[in-house]
């Protein structure tokens, strides 16, 4: 709701505005939620990673092709992703002050890591259908 | 976008020199905020030096000697004198804080002093509190109840007296409402026409606590809004800045905790 400049409000009805969105609690466990689960997944992702090194790409295909690689590294995606998502909202919400364009932002962003994170497991999956034995 | 720079009419200049009367052993430079709505001028610092051997031990002394002895249009607010009342908050030497709490020797070289940072200001150290008050308001912090009243004032257990006031008295209860905290949270810089801040989140704690009080679902309600509370990222600058060492932080943490509890 836009209040003209002209309209003669007083300070209470301002700082009450439109009322309590009655959410945020939900957005804020699941920030805890994904930060804690990330500890664990993050750590395996590095050892991963350094036990990686100078392999081919066939060995890396296969590696990621076994159940257990390919279904953490899933959740690995999606859990960061999913973090990053909640996270860069904050970030939003905070500075941008305005409702369009936030809004425009918000809306925008979401789509983009629900995109990539499809991507990511699309190509997980198809190494992992495809190179698995 | 969030604004980050002051307007032009904003920018502070250098502004006039009051050496002292008498000089002495003790000699130290005040830099105060000026600012008057009744000309076009920007916002200056005028530098006072004050014989220390001349006034009281206190940041207020030494702005009351100024008022009372060089410049009698220097505007701030004060009353209790004592950290009681909660008028006489500023930001001294880049901290805020009230100026009859704060010893003048715990400031190394020039004491340099602005309003409370981030509000519009009325005059000089006066900044426009409208809308902390409001939010004060919007919270409802008086005592709700359904049960009919009793012939008697309605009684509270000790152990439940001190979750108000707490066992050291830094509890809740204590906030003097002196806006330090609110106006030292960067997300009340941001959002402070949105976000509660630390301030009146404590106090909606105050009355979330209170065993007397029978509104407490109504309250956590109100309050669970992407803006009102989650503004708050535990950045810890409120319960650094307390003068009366309060804890809002920890007030928002159980706020944060008691919505995760409602959930089941
Ligand atoms: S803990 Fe919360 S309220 Fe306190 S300064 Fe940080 S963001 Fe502001
Ligand atoms: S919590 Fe402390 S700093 Fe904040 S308003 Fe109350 S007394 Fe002042
Ligand atoms: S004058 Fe009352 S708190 Fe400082």
């Amino acid at each position: 709701m836009k209040q003209n400049n002209h309209s003669i409000i007083s300070d209470v009805k301002k700082v009450k505005g439109l009322g309590s969105a009655h959410h945020g609690n939900g957005h804020w466990m699941a920030q805890r939620i994904t930060a804690i689960a990330s500890i664990p997944l993050v750590l395996w992702a590095v050892y991963s990673v350094f036990n990686l090194q100078g392999v081919s790409y066939l060995e890396f295909t296969a590696w990621l092709a076994s159940p257990l690689n390919a279904i953490l590294a899933i959740l690995f995606v999606l859990n960061t992703f999913y973090h990053a998502s909640l996270g860069t909202q904050v970030i939003v919400e905070d500075y941008i002050a305005n409702f369009v364009f936030r809004k425009i932002k918000l809306i925008a962003q979401k789509l983009f890591f629900i995109a990539l994170g499809v991507a990511v497991i699309f190509s997980i999956l198809k190494i992992a259908f495809t190179m698995g034995i | 976008m969030a604004q980050f720079t002051l307007p032009k009419n904003s920018k502070v200049q250098k502004g006039n020199h009051f050496p002292a009367e008498n000089q002495g052993e003790n000699m130290k430079n005040f830099k105060l905020y000026r600012w008057s709505p009744d000309d076009e001028d920007n916002p200056r610092y005028d530098d006072f030096e004050i014989n220390l051997d001349e006034c009281g031990p206190m940041v207020l002394d030494a702005i009351i000697h100024v008022k009372d002895k060089v410049d009698s249009t220097l505007t701030f607010r004060r009353s209790c004198r004592e950290g009681i009342c909660g008028s006489c908050a500023m930001n001294i030497d880049g901290r805020n804080t009230l100026a009859c709490l704060k010893p003048i020797n715990e400031v190394k070289g020039d004491v340099k002093i602005t309003p409370l940072p981030h509000l519009p200001v009325v005059k000089d150290l006066v900044p426009d509190l409208s809308v902390p008050y409001a939010q004060l308001a919007s919270i409802q912090p008086w005592m709700k109840t359904e049960t009919e009243a009793p012939t008697r004032e309605r009684l509270q257990s000790p152990e439940d007296a001190e979750k108000l006031n707490g066992s050291d008295g830094k509890g809740p209860a204590g906030c003097i409402l002196c806006f330090c905290c609110s106006t030292s949270c960067p997300s009340y810089w941001w959002n402070g026409d949105k976000f509660l801040g630390p301030a009146i989140l404590l106090n909606a704690w105050r009355w979330i606590i209170d065993s007397r009080d029978e509104a407490t679902g109504e309250r956590l309600d109100e309050l669970e809004d992407p803006f009102k509370l989650y503004r708050c990222h535990t950045i810890m600058n409120c319960t650094n800045s307390c003068p009366k060492d309060l804890n809002p932080a920890k007030a928002i943490a159980e706020v944060k905790k008691l919505m995760v509890q409602k959930q089941g």
